[in-house]
């Protein structure tokens, strides 16, 4: 079947995906019984979430579900629809989706699996699907996904009950091959820093990374974009924008499903010297995208740009209650190009006036705090050397104590330090209680001040935005 | 411009993909890359002649479509300082091509300048499914071929992005000098790449590329070898 839209018509409709992430009107097209997954969680979950659209659940066998009228199919809807969700048998899904195009729906996310990623037959319902689309000009989403999420106006249709309401708004975008990063796979609900919009993009029939990230470019909502990738739809392209987005924001990358197909790229003369992954990565440098190598960083490490100025330089302020902390990071700090900040005689000089020996490197600040008290001469450790403008960045060690006024008190210097200082802060908490230390750094990100679970990942963060900082500067 | 071409056309006519050290090298030196002077002598007094113009000490090299791997069947005679040395070569290198390759179709040999070893550098193209056309670096010999000490970058490449490839290999430190080891000039391979790069995009119908070795010294670099393979 020749399509009868044209490339030239179709890239014109690419990147605007708004149907999708702020429809006024959403028709949910699968089973409607009470459980844990379909419709009926989708409806549940919009409705919890407070979706400020229109809901037109779709069932033959229904009447009215949580209050809503049932339209037996999507023809019989009177109004509009912007986007809609089929979550049925992959056979009868053809069918909706030509219901769909009758009705002049554009935007369709094909819950429903069994396609492409499982036997032939669903290989050839998804052409079919993307047949019937391209004709009609609906863009998809899937098939085989979660779907996605806009925290701004509540659109949470997630087709798996997530037990929580609310995704706090932020200016962190998520994007999968994988229903991992979906609400109910990620506990958003208890996050202390927000999400802009998430997608799944499933088996990518139709709208791909390129598109998301095409998208994510212009959405003002977004400030940096984290993805995680099995595949790359179009190399090409992925390059050309991944490049441009960069150039506005960062795009942090963790991909797996290294292929053999890579090892083929060497000269055959010389041996297989590729991998694929080698090329993947070679793509990320030269377009400037951070790449990731955990699918915990996917979660952490967007947080430095969400909440921190952008550092201005490598140099790197380190203040520890233990000496060993201090020489790990220094270790680590150095595979991203950071070095650790000499102190400014009058800062060290200050320093030392607090406590003899203080105005070192790496602010060792577990003696003065055995010998005096605590919390007193805290704050005024940590302002002065916050001073420094020998200093890009810090790195913050908090140690939690077992005891709650430290973390009030903790709590107090970081609401006094909040834009202040233009310099980018990375906290890692540590302690004898559990609780505490996630009491903390729960209300430490609340405050606007990333807390990483590790050492490693604290100056990681740091570390990657130093580099997309530098790179930035080069291209200004 | 007509020339690049015609030799493509050529290759493409007579059924062959792959071009010989000969072919490739004269190709590029038309885009500006540094090759190691090379004549084709079809016979042996051709062969004489050809060393004469050039200069001895020289080197002898099988020109086969047949023969790739040049160094396996007696196909390189290396440090050839006179005339006899240059007969005595000519005459074994084709006895032996003819008896391991009675079939291979021998269009002679190539007369090279034996030049001073420099540091030995490789620069490679391919193609990769997803990302098109991509370039390789890398130090020579064991580095490349034991410790996979490689770079790569999809084409076009910046200047920036050629520096960067250069700098990412774990062996930099020998290009910038080690242990009283000559310096390699590094704007110079930067240079190299980036005529590569334009140059494998400009012709899409180049599927390998690869020069290997590349002399590099303290100023300049020449390739050594070379060779392209087409779709």
């Amino acid at each position: 079947m020749e399509s009868k839209v044209s490339e030239a018509d179709f890239s014109l409709m690419k990147s605007d995906l708004s149907f999708f992430f702020e429809p006024q009107s959403v028709a949910v097209i699968g089973s409607l019984r009470e459980g844990y997954f379909g419709g009926y969680v989708v409806v549940k979950t919009l409705l919890n979430a407070g979706f400020a659209g229109k809901i037109y659940p779709v069932n033959p066998s229904y009447q009215e579900v949580l209050g809503l009228k049932v339209y037996p199919s999507i023809k019989e809807i009177p109004e509009k629809i912007d986007l809609a969700l089929i979550m049925i048998n992959r056979r009868s899904v053809p069918n909706v989706m030509r219901e769909c195009a009758t009705k002049g729906i554009k935007a369709v996310i094909v819950v429903a699996d069994g396609f492409a990623e499982r036997d032939e037959e669903g290989a050839k319902l998804q052409n079919e699907i993307v047949e019937i689309a391209r004709e009609a000009r609906i863009r998809i989403i899937g098939p085989n996904t979660a779907g996605i999420v806009n925290s701004a106006n509540g659109l949470i249709p997630d087709p798996y009950e997530p037990g929580y309401e609310k995704v706090k708004p932020g200016t962190v975008a998520i994007c999968a091959q994988t229903g991992m990063i979906n609400p109910q796979a990620f506990p958003y609900g208890d996050l202390h820093y927000g999400v802009s919009k998430i997608c799944d993009y499933g088996n990518k029939c139709d709208i791909d990374e390129c598109d998301m990230l095409e998208y994510l470019e212009s959405d003002p909502a977004t400030k940096v974009i984290t993805m995680y990738l099995e595949s790359v739809r179009d190399g090409r392209r992925f390059l050309e924008i991944s490049r441009r987005v960069t150039a506005k924001k960062p795009v942090l990358i963790l991909k797996s499903g290294r292929t053999k197909e890579g090892a083929k790229v060497s000269a055959s003369h010389t041996g297989a010297l590729a991998v694929d992954d080698q090329i993947f990565s070679a793509a990320c440098k030269q377009a400037g995208v951070i790449r990731l190598e955990k699918f915990r960083e996917v979660f952490e490490l967007p947080k430095i740009f969400s909440l921190q100025p952008l550092p201005k330089g490598n140099r790197l302020g380190i203040v520890t209650f233990t000496g060993g902390v201090g020489v790990l990071a220094i270790d680590e700090a150095a595979k991203y190009g950071l070095s650790v900040a000499r102190l400014s005689p009058e800062i060290a000089k200050k320093l030392n006036a607090i406590f003899p020996g203080l105005g070192k490197t790496v602010v060792d600040i577990g003696p003065p705090m055995a010998v005096n008290n605590y919390m007193a001469i805290y704050s005024d450790i940590l302002k002065t050397v916050l001073e420094d403008d020998h200093m890009d960045c810090l790195f913050n060690v908090i140690w939690t104590s077992p005891f709650k006024e430290f973390v009030e008190e903790y709590l107090k210097f970081y609401g006094e330090m909040q834009g202040n200082y233009q310099k980018t802060i990375a906290t890692w908490i540590y302690g004898p209680s559990i609780p505490l230390v996630n009491e903390l750094s729960s209300r430490l990100e609340d405050l606007g001040f990333p807390v990483f679970s590790d050492l490693e990942m604290a100056i990681k963060a740091l570390g990657i935005a130093y580099q997309y900082s530098d790179r930035k500067k080069g291209e200004a | 411009m007509m020339g690049k071409f015609s030799i493509f056309d050529q290759i493409k006519k007579e059924g062959r993909s792959i071009l010989t050290e000969f072919e490739s090298k004269k190709l590029l030196k038309q885009v500006g890359i540094p090759v190691v002077k090379t004549r084709l002598a079809r016979t042996k007094k051709e062969a004489v002649l050809q060393s004469q113009r050039i200069g001895f000490p020289v080197v002898l090299k099988i020109v086969s479509p047949y023969v790739i791997h040049k160094s396996d069947p007696g196909g390189v005679k290396l440090n050839l300082n006179n005339v006899t040395e240059v007969k005595t070569a000519y005459s074994e290198m084709i006895k032996t091509i003819s008896q391991q390759y009675p079939d291979a179709v021998i269009h002679g040999v190539s007369v090279q300048k034996m030049i001073r070893p420099g540091t030995e550098v490789i620069v490679g193209t391919s193609k990769d499914p997803q990302f098109g056309p991509v370039i390789m670096f890398g130090l020579g010999g064991i580095f490349v071929e034991v410790l996979k000490d490689v770079s790569f970058r999809i084409v076009p490449v910046s200047q920036r992005d050629a520096q960067e490839m250069i700098e990412e290999i774990k062996g930099y430190p020998l290009l910038q000098g080690v242990r009283g080891k000559e310096s390699s000039d590094i704007p110079a391979l930067v240079e190299m790449i980036l005529k590569i790069s334009n140059f494998v995009e400009e012709y899409p119908q180049i599927k390998e590329l690869e020069l290997n070795p590349i002399f590099a010294y303290r100023d300049g670099a020449v390739a050594v070898d070379a060779r392209i393979i087409l779709e």
